[in-house]
Order: structure tokens, then C-alpha cells, then sequence
């Protein structure tokens, strides 16, 4: 199991191992301070160079065998891929994993296979903006070529708000965690800004074949001028034509990729032309999301289907819960140091809340979008209806205060 | 004792665990577990959560003004926890003893006191040493039933990995070093962390 040290995904992936008695070595790319104690169940690993992690894992897999290998985030699907391959266990090829990670690499491959994405075109930090900015058509979207949840994504409606939205996402790729991380810092991905509903996809590659295992819906207009996600809700509210021509664009988008096995998950739009891939990742959905997805009648987390899969375990049935379900990020409501969350207790007395996580520390920096990539926390709901989770999300969100200084 | 006086706050852990906080004592006597319906015979709090229909409720531990209710049903703590609040508030505002005074099993309390040392020797001489390294502490709470119960603070304490640490680590180095142990219950606050040595970003 990759887990980056700072992903949120730890607990749920933990747990599912645990729940289905799979031996579990966690790899990190910062040691654990038990890893010499426990050497089969800790390792650390060169999560930014996929080609020596696998070496290293192959290293460590002549002692303690690998029987399977689960990346939980963009950069550690593509270590996943190179481990793999190395060790020939269930996984995607690399260069299918490398162009899931890059918003480039997976337009032109989009492009190529007649998958239909935003117009876009790739610049480079620094370039003289004043020809391009005079010729694109607006509005427009920069954005960074790997940032996750949105970070430093940016609508431009004219020459002159181009030019402050470049300037804008420059200084974020110039942030220390950013800049150092490769050439990609230094690129930006102008595409047109494609107007209608957002929709996630969530879904199981299975031998190259798209299972869709949930379709949320976005009701909050992702218009921008930032994109921080709020609700998704799901089942999708869209009309059936719509979801099924969204299920066949996302099957399109793995096939053209070259992904065959292991999750994925989309962002699409839908308008009058049609769906519209907007980005694929090849994992499962981000921050603490997936505890919005129950299977086989609400016994089998999404976690536990993947690592079935990667295991060559028999997979239960994939059908979703009947209940529906929805997930809250919680907006960050302003720049500052949080100091307390107050209304827990009655935000979690809404009827249908299931339960409200604070991920966010007392004493951590909260920043807003597009600067800002960290959800203070979030709000889970399951009801009858897609409209009445919504509806108990957004009431428990407005008894939360959250005091900043 | 008026019921509406009894303040409780429910705090969820994750899905199956979840802490309440009562605003009284529940039990100043150190922590009791209770680890099925059958234990809590007599305790009529402990009792009470027990038999909280479609709750399936595995073990309920008490220590101090803290009620933590482990559940195996997929029951969400929104509808548990309001019968949890419920029975909590009728057996403090009765009057009797919430809790039956700990049966007296020689065997098994000197089977406990003695894991209690060796966890504790374990904890002092290995696993706080190690957990020091990035500014954490763990705190054993008690071992009943051969179940650790523990508590982690400082950088362990809302930690993006603590889970990593508490299974990887932590249990791992039980199941080594005193097999005997059969499981932990970790009641750690995660939320009140305030340095925690890896913070979470959504990817």
C-alpha cells in the first residue's frame, strides 16, 4: 500500500486491509519511526522517482513476497504501475498511469482517440502573454499540469484577467512544495472553459473494461472563477440519456489512456453537445469522499474492492447501496490560523448527517482556493434522495462556525 | 437528577468507533470495558448501550466523563448515537451506580496486571522511544480482557499516519513482544490534535 504521508486516505485503506485480513506493508516516502522494528510491514520508498521505488520494492519484495500493490494518489498510481511491472502483479501499464497524471499528456491522447475534451493548448511560465492572450477564445481555464483538488485552477473571461489569473498561478508554482517538483512546474494548460453541470465518475478497470461503480452529481455551479469542490451527491439527478453517454466517454477516456486495471476517477460536464471528459485520474476519489460509497448493501467500502482487486480476490457485487449518499468538503470559509470549530454537536444532530469530520487542526493555516488545496473537513449524509442528502449537507454546514484569527 | 441537565457530545472516531463526552463523571475509578451483553450484566449503562437495537454494538468503554461505544453494524452514529445519549442520560439521572463494582476474577485481573506490565515495560523501553522521534507520545490506559487500551498525544495525536502507526507499528510490536495481547482500542481525541507530525491534503 503507497500512502504519501500526507494523503487523508490512510485510515479507510488501513482498515479495509484489516477488515479483509490481507497482510499489509504500507510504503511511505518518509520512514516510519517503527520501520526498523517492523521491516515487512514498513518500508519507504522513493515515491518521486516510480522507476527506484521499484527497484527498491523489488529489493524488498526477495524478502517479504508482494503479493499485490495499491497506489492511492496521482504520483503513486504511476509508482504502482512501475511495481507492477517489475514484479508482474495486477496493475497499469506505466506510460498509461504517467499520461492519467499529466493534463497535457492525457488531452493529446484524448485528442488522438476522439475523446471529446476542452480545446486546450500548453505555455510555458514567463513566455511573452500579450500575442495568446489577444487570440484565445474566453472565457478560459489555466491550469497547472499535475496540482491536485483544483489547486491554482483559474477562469479567465478576458485578455486582462488572463494575464492576472497567469500571474496568479505563477506564484503558486513558484511555493516551495511546488516548484522543485520538475519541469511540469513551470508549465500552464489554457483550455476552453466548457459550460453545464460537473459530474464525478468513480470506477474499477477491470482487464481494460470500465466498471462504473458511482456517478455523483456537483449541484454547486462550478463556474469559477476558482473550482473548489463542495457536495457531491449521488445517484446522478441527470436524465439517463446523459449518464449513460457520460459512462461511455469515461470507458472511451481508460481505453484511450491505456489503463487496464485498478480505479479511476473522472470529472466530466455535460451540455448541450454532449459529455465532455474533463480530467481522468487513475485512482479512486480524493480527501475523505469515498466514505460517501458503500457496495454490496452497505458492507464493502470502495477501499476493500480495491484491494480485492489488486489482490486477484473474488469481487462482491458492485452495485452501490439503494440509500443515497453524499459527501460535503467543507469550504475553506477564510485565510487564517483556525483556532476552534463550534456547532459540531448540532451540525451532527441534522437528520440523515451521518457524521462531520474536521480534518483540520487547531492551529493549522487554512487558505482559500485557488492558493489553497486543504479541506478543513467534511460532512457525510444518506437518505432517500439525492436532494434531501443535499439539503441535510448544506443545513449542517451552516451550523458549523469556524473561528479563525 | 434531571436528564435535561446531563450534557453529551458525540464525537465520532470513524464509522464503528465513537466517543461521547458526558458533562459528570460517568466512572472515577479508573477505565472498564465491557466486551459484550453477557459483561454488562449488572452495569446498567453499559447494559443499556448493549441493547440498542440494530446498533450491534461490540464494546463499551468507560473511563472518567468518556463513554466509547464500538458498534459492528452499519447503523450511522447519527441514529446510535442519539439512543447511546439516551441511555447514557437514563442510567446517570436513576441514581444507581451506572456501572456494577468490577467482579472480583483473581485470574483473569492478575492475567491483565501482568500483561499491564509487560505492555507498559514495551511501551517505555520501544514503542515511546521510537514515537519520540516525531514528537509523539503513547499513553497506556489500561489492559482488560488482554485489550490494550491506549492513548496518543503529541505529534501522534491527529497524525495523517497515526493509523499506520498504531497498526503497523504499535500492534505489530504486540503481537511480537506479548502475544498474550489480543487487541487494542485506541481512544485517542485525533481531532484535538494540535502538532500533528503529518497533516492531510486531499489527493
Amino acid at each position: 500500500m503507497l500512502l504519501p504521508t500526507t494523503t487523508y486516505r490512510t485510515a479507510a485503506f488501513v482498515e479495509a486491509a484489516r477488515r479483509l485480513g490481507v497482510e499489509l506493508t504500507v510504503a511511505s516516502e518518509r520512514p516510519s519511526t517503527f520501520e526498523g522494528a517492523q521491516p515487512a510491514a514498513l518500508l519507504t520508498l522513493d515515491l518521486a522517482a516510480p522507476e527506484r521505488a521499484a527497484e527498491q520494492a523489488a529489493a524488498f519484495a526477495r524478502r517479504h513476497p508482494v503479493a499485490g500493490v495499491v497506489g492511492v494518489d496521482d504520483d503513486t498510481a504511476v509508482v504502482a504501475a512501475a511495481i507492477a511491472g517489475r514484479l508482474g502483479l495486477t496493475g497499469n501499464p506505466v506510460a498509461a498511469a504517467l499520461a492519467a497524471r499529466d493534463k497535457h499528456l492525457q488531452r493529446l491522447e484524448l485528442v488522438r482517440h476522439g475523446v471529446p475534451v476542452p480545446r486546450f493548448e500548453l505555455h510555458t511560465l514567463g513566455e511573452d502573454v500579450t500575442e495568446f492572450a489577444a487570440r484565445l477564445r474566453y472565457p478560459c481555464v489555466l491550469k497547472p499540469l499535475r496540482l491536485s483538488a483544483s489547486r491554482g485552477v483559474i477562469r479567465a473571461d478576458d485578455p486582462a484577467g488572463f494575464r492576472a489569473a497567469l500571474q496568479r498561478l505563477g506564484r503558486i508554482l513558484e511555493q516551495p512544495d511546488v516548484a522543485g517538483c520538475g519541469d511540469w512546474a513551470s508549465r500552464v494548460l489554457v483550455e476552453d472553459f466548457i459550460p453545464g453541470p460537473e459530474v464525478a465518475l468513480e470506477g474499477l478497470v477491470v482487464a481494460g473494461q470500465l466498471q462504473m461503480l458511482a456517478l455523483f452529481d456537483k449541484p454547486d455551479p462550478l463556474d469559477g472563477p476558482f473550482f473548489e469542490e463542495t457536495i457531491y451527491t449521488t445517484p446522478s439527478r441527470l436524465p439517463d440519456r446523459a449518464q449513460a453517454a457520460l459512462g461511455a466517454c469515461a470507458r472511451d477516456a481508460v481505453a484511450a489512456l491505456g489503463l487496464r486495471e485498478g480505479p479511476v476517477h473522472a470529472e466530466l460536464r455535460w451540455n448541450e453537445r454532449g459529455p465532455w471528459l474533463i480530467e481522468l485520474a487513475a485512482r479512486s476519489v480524493g480527501g475523505r469522499c469515498s466514505a460517501a460509497l458503500r457496495f454490496e448493501a452497505g458492507e464493502t467500502s470502495l477501499e476493500e474492492l480495491i484491494i480485492r482487486h489488486a489482490l486477484g480476490m473474488p469481487l462482491p457485487s458492485l452495485e452501490r447501496e439503494h440509500q443515497a449518499s453524499g459527501v460535503m468538503m467543507i469550504p475553506v470559509p477564510g485565510a487564517g490560523v483556525l483556532r476552534e470549530v463550534r456547532g459540531l454537536a448540532t451540525a451532527r444532530a441534522v437528520p440523515l448527517i451521518e457524521d462531520v469530520v474536521i480534518t483540520a487542526h487547531p492551529g493549522q493555516t487554512l487558505l482559500p482556493w485557488p492558493e489553497g488545496w486543504r479541506y478543513p473537513g467534511f460532512i457525510f449524509a444518506r437518505g432517500e434522495t439525492p436532494e434531501a442528502v443535499e439539503a441535510a449537507l448544506r443545513t449542517a454546514q451552516r451550523r458549523l462556525g469556524f473561528v479563525i484569527e | 437528577m434531571d436528564p435535561a441537565s446531563i450534557q453529551i457530545t458525540a464525537e465520532p472516531i470513524d464509522g464503528s468507533r465513537c466517543k461521547f463526552v458526558v458533562s459528570q463523571p460517568v466512572h472515577a475509578a479508573g477505565v472498564r470495558r465491557f466486551a459484550s451483553a453477557a459483561e454488562a450484566e449488572g452495569s446498567p449503562l453499559a447494559a443499556a448501550i448493549f441493547a440498542i437495537p440494530g446498533a450491534e454494538v461490540g464494546e463499551v468503554i468507560v473511563s472518567g466523563n468518556l463513554v466509547t461505544v464500538v458498534k459492528r453494524g452499519v447503523t450511522p452514529w447519527t441514529a446510535v448515537g442519539k439512543s447511546v445519549g439516551q441511555a447514557i442520560r437514563a442510567a446517570l439521572a436513576s441514581g444507581a451506580p451506572p456501572l456494577a463494582p468490577k467482579a472480583e476474577a483473581p485470574v483473569a485481573t492478575a492475567d491483565d496486571d501482568a500483561l499491564y506490565e509487560r505492555v507498559a515495560q514495551l511501551f517505555d523501553e520501544q514503542v515511546n522511544p521510537m514515537v519520540a522521534r516525531h514528537g509523539g507520545r503513547v499513553e497506556l490506559i489500561d489492559v482488560q480482557d488482554a485489550v490494550v487500551m491506549l492513548r496518543m498525544m503529541g505529534g501522534c495525536q491527529g497524525c495523517g499516519m497515526a493509523d499506520v502507526t498504531l497498526r503497523q507499528g504499535i500492534e505489530a510490536m504486540l503481537q511480537q513482544h506479548v502475544p498474550a495481547v489480543k487487541g487494542i482500542v485506541d481512544i485517542t481525541d485525533h481531532t484535538a490534535g494540535t502538532n500533528p507530525y503529518f497533516a492531510a491534503a486531499k489527493k
